[in-house]
């Protein structure tokens, strides 16, 4: 029983190495069987597993329902965006600027990028949060520093006034709102409702076409996904991974055990803020687009539903509620089934799918007690016993 | 027998209601000490306090022989100093096995990083195989401690207090729900345990108290009634008027 255990994390790994490698053939690079745009669909897929991973730690097993780390997830969209948008743009501006006699002053270039930007805000001054958008290093590190510091500021407020429960769910909703309310303004410097877009195209590889680009995030997100799984894997097999379930269930208990109860909810909290940040930017630029309804409470509302649908608790769980969930919902509301006249109900799937998904969440969490990977577990143990 | 344990003129009133006025008491090691006294008495306020639970409005809790002040620190920092605190309510983690809820109170380094990096050496498990069979859990340390009975909860409790290798225990009314064997066994644990260690006890059930034959506190309206044997004090003419007449 403790081998089989032991070796989950292998197991995953070997799992989502063989898919990548079977939809690699399959994809446009190979034998064509699969579109771009569904292999991009997989790979964003494999993003929403990992921050359904992160909710599940923080909310699985220390019982933290956090409504803010789809705030993170976009945030980690937005921190990689600014760099892949200003960079294309600057490609653009050099490109466009090359037929003329006279080269574009560095002045002038700037201004153009700016113009390109945000014109669609009315403006052509570049804020000053881009300063470091020429520099991948730089925003590579921002993706892990800026949702952490947020998170890190955020969970020091809450959990030093010990707010817990439902309570604190409302406090990281609020977050999410107010930070999505923020960017949906205009001069907030990240182009308002129109979000960073173009995400699609990395800056320098012109010449790659968006088959191999989604090849190449594939792999990104999967090694992101593996390496994810494995770290929540060892801090839930560890005595950390204990007190955390201890915190959920008995929290005063832990305390006067002698641990400093309100560091390790900041502590996990950060950590898998962070989590959910990384996942946002593999995310985004295969969506090629973010902008700030990708913050909405609902987002995160939806992440909750994915963990308990597929298993609070249970790493596996996370990831099946994530990929099941996420990718039938895409299969409804993209509009490729057709309508079902029914008597005189119109049964439009963009509209019923919510009504699906709601109903499966409520039978899901009322009949079985650790949701899909419960139930599965379930079946396994009858088929065994008999 | 050196004070472990000093309440100097301690204060506590919650929306006006005095829980605890100007109390003044102290314990000394090793020593057994039973706590009585009618409901809202201030028995448990007593309790929160030394443990860092309730703040006191006044007063001064002074810990060991160096008098270190406990009123300013937070709770996880007095239960590292060696008190431990058991509840009313066995408060264990149910979804655990008895092994595991032993090991996460076993005496170690306390931090996150300590805690991801832990390995479970040979000699804690001896350790833990000690303290199972003090509380009588030898033969189910491998069982999920949400299906042990009331009486054995409450015993594990205990059992995760000594593994934090305490000096001072509180314990709040170890018998309720207990058959009398139960009790019995409780009586005798607390006993034993009492020759390397402090232990205070609050309990309501007087033949409980009795047996286990310590100095008594009776508290009323938040201070000191009388202190003394059970005998002694059950022949105090207030505490039979305000508890024990009744």
């Amino acid at each position: 029983m403790n081998f089989i255990k032991r070796n989950q994390s292998l197991n995953f790994v070997i799992f989502f190495f063989l898919f990548s490698l079977v939809v690699t053939i399959a994809s446009e690079l190979a034998m064509g069987l699969f579109s771009t745009s569904f292999v991009k669909v997989l790979g964003k897929t494999m993003m929403l597993c990992l921050a359904a991973i992160a909710l599940d730690l923080v909310w699985g097993y220390c019982g933290i329902l956090s409504l803010g780390h789809m705030a993170f997830f976009a945030l980690g969209g937005y921190l990689i965006g600014m760099w892949l948008m200003y960079e294309r743009t600057k490609e653009i501006v050099i490109s466009a600027a090359s037929e003329q006699l006279i080269p574009l002053t560095p002045e002038e270039t700037k201004e153009a990028i700016g113009n390109q930007i945000f014109g669609v805000v009315g403006g052509s001054d570049i804020p000053i949060i881009w300063i470091f958008a020429d520099s991948l290093i730089i925003h590579l590190l921002l993706i892990v520093i800026i949702p952490g510091l947020l998170a890190l500021v955020f969970g020091w407020l809450a959990f030093r006034s010990r707010v817990t429960g439902v309570y604190l769910s409302i406090l990281t909703q609020a977050m999410t709102l107010a930070l999505s309310l923020y960017l949906f303004q205009n001069d907030s410097g990240l182009r308002g409702n129109n979000g960073l877009s173009g995400l699609q195209n990395i800056p320098g590889y012109g010449n790659l076409t968006q088959d191999v680009i989604s090849v190449i995030f594939l792999w990104l997100s999967t090694f992101a996904l593996c390496c994810g799984f494995y770290l929540a894997s060892i801090i839930t097999k560890s005595k950390l991974g204990n007190l955390l379930v201890g915190i959920r269930d008995d929290e005063a208990r832990v305390r006067f055990l002698g641990y400093n109860v309100e560091l390790y909810k900041l502590l996990i909290f950060v950590v898998t803020a962070i989590m959910a940040a990384i996942a946002g930017s593999l995310y985004y630029p295969q969506a090629g687009i973010v902008n700030p309804t990708e913050l909405a409470p609902i987002a995160s509302i939806y992440l909750a539903v994915w963990v308990s649908i597929g298993g609070r608790g249970k790493l596996i769980g996370a990831v099946l509620g994530a990929a099941f969930v996420s990718l039938i919902s895409s299969f409804f509301t993209s509009g490729q089934i057709p309508n079902i006249d029914f008597w005189i109900i119109n049964i439009n799937w963009v509209d019923w799918w919510l009504i699906i998904l709601g109903l499966s969440f409520v039978s899901i969490t009322l009949t079985t007690q650790n949701g899909l990977f419960g139930l599965i577990e379930k079946v396994k143990e009858r088929v065994i016993n008999k | 027998m050196n004070d472990l344990l000093e309440v100097r003129n301690i204060s506590v009133s919650f929306d006006g209601f005095k829980a605890i006025n100007s109390l003044s008491w102290s314990i000394g090691y090793p020593e057994l000490r039973a706590i009585i006294g009618p409901n809202g008495a201030g028995k448990t306020t007593l309790m929160d306090i030394i443990s860092g639970k309730t703040k006191a409005d006044s007063g001064k809790v002074l810990w060991d022989e160096v008098a270190i002040p406990l009123t300013q620190k937070s709770e996880y920092q007095i239960a590292k100093l060696g008190i431990g605190r058991k509840f009313q309510r066995p408060t264990i983690f149910e979804e655990q096995s008895v092994e595991e809820n032993i090991i996460v109170s076993l005496k170690n380094n306390r931090g996150f990083f300590a805690a991801l990096t832990y390995k479970y050496t040979d000699q804690e498990k001896f350790r833990v195989g000690e303290i199972a069979s003090t509380i009588k859990l030898t033969s189910l340390l491998s069982k999920k401690a949400g299906e042990l009975s009331h009486g054995q909860k409450q015993w594990l409790e205990i059992g995760m207090l000594l593994s934090q290798d305490p000096k001072l225990l509180l314990i709040d009314e170890p018998a309720a729900g207990m058959t009398t064997k139960e009790r019995n066994m409780t009586v005798q644990l607390l006993r034993d345990l009492s020759k390397t260690k402090s232990i205070i006890v609050v309990e309501h059930d007087m033949e409980f108290i009795r047996n286990l034959g310590c100095r008594v506190t009776v508290l009323h309206e938040g201070s000191v009634l009388a202190e003394g044997s059970i005998d002694h004090v059950s022949k105090n003419k207030e505490v039979v008027e305000v508890y024990l007449g009744r």
